[in-house]
């Protein structure tokens, strides 16, 4: 392998391991709050709980897209290149 | 390229400094919070303090358990008598990369676990009466909060124990490819445990402070935190698999 190919394919790997680790970051975080609320929110209001739980998934859900961008692109950057 | 084997013992060494250092960070802060909780709520509520001690030092003794991971992992990268004559660059990316991921992949769930059991104390405080509740509910979320410093635990092993010594008639340019995938597989699960162990410890914390609140809904509150703790988690599989994929593809 030519050296210069060896260093670009290189940093695509560490490129691929920083982008899902650093990505996986924010929506870690941000689903845990959520759910924290969502944990408040049912003990406070027991009868609204399947709305709550239903909105609190869909706010994971917006939230996880994210991370799946993180993915894709750490996928990208180990296979494509 | 010339390699002597002082390099692979200096990344070892370096690794296993990481490791320790960076999690006891986060161990000295986490558990600083859980006994801070526990001393304000002592003093609000002196007649429940022999629950809120117990609390304590439950919570203490599991936030540990990603300092003490590190802890093992450096003792092994100090004495655990690999082959640093042979191994190469391979070898001491492998080492160094062993240390990160254990170091770094401690740091969000001992914070997590750090978050909830402070808050069980609080609760505890408040609600002596119902203080098993609040500890059977504390531990599980803590549990769930560590769950991502064992992947971190699991990709440092593989990586202290299946990287292999690296070829003699290896070419430069397999060389660099190999070790900068290594030391990837090893930032992707070390950096990628912190958001999902703090998120899953923000929401065993919030579920605490509930269940003292309102101990009549317990049971929708443990499910509300399974459900929410679980998605929290996929972005720590989406790293581990990343890893996995950055150690064994190449």
């Amino acid at each position: 392998m030519a050296m210069a190919e060896a260093i670009a394919r290189a940093a695509a790997l560490l490129g691929a391991g920083i982008c899902m680790g650093m990505g996986a970051l924010g929506p870690g975080i941000g689903e845990g709050f959520v759910a924290g609320k969502a944990c408040e929110g049912i003990a406070r209001s027991p009868e609204n709980a399947s709305l709550i739980t239903r909105t609190m998934l869909v706010g994971q859900a917006v939230s996880e897209s994210t991370g799946i961008y993180s993915l894709v692109i750490a996928l990208l950057l180990i296979f494509s290149t | 390229m010339e390699f002597t084997q002082d390099y692979v013992q200096l990344a070892a060494f370096l690794g296993a400094a990481i490791a320790v250092s960076v999690s006891s960070i986060a161990a000295g802060i986490g558990e600083g919070y859980i006994a801070g909780e526990a001393v304000k709520s002592m003093t609000k509520q002196p007649e429940s303090r022999d629950q809120v001690f117990r609390s304590m030092f439950i919570g203490q003794a599991v936030s540990e358990t990603g300092g003490i991971f590190s802890l093992v992992i450096a003792l092994l990268l100090m004495f655990g008598g690999f082959d640093v004559a042979a191994g190469g660059w391979q070898k001491a990316a492998s080492l160094l990369a062993a240390g990160l991921a254990v170091g770094m992949g401690a740091v969000g769930p001992v914070f997590g676990a750090g978050y909830a059991g402070g808050q069980a104390c609080k609760s505890i405080g408040r609600m002596p009466k119902h203080s098993n509740d609040i500890l059977g509910n504390m531990l599980i979320g803590q549990a769930l909060a560590q769950t991502s410093s064992i992947f971190a635990l699991v990709v440092s092993l593989l990586l202290l124990y299946t990287v292999p010594n690296q070829p003699i008639d290896a070419t430069v340019g397999d060389m660099i490819l190999k070790s900068v995938a290594i030391l990837g597989a090893g930032l992707s699960i070390g950096l990628g445990t912190l958001g999902p162990g703090t998120g899953i410890g923000t929401v065993a914390g919030r579920a605490c402070d509930m269940m003292g609140k309102f101990p009549r809904e317990k049971k929708e509150i443990l499910r509300t935190m399974f459900l929410g703790a679980a998605v929290s988690e996929s972005t720590a599989i989406y790293s581990l698999v990343v890893s996995f994929l950055l150690l064994f593809a190449f």
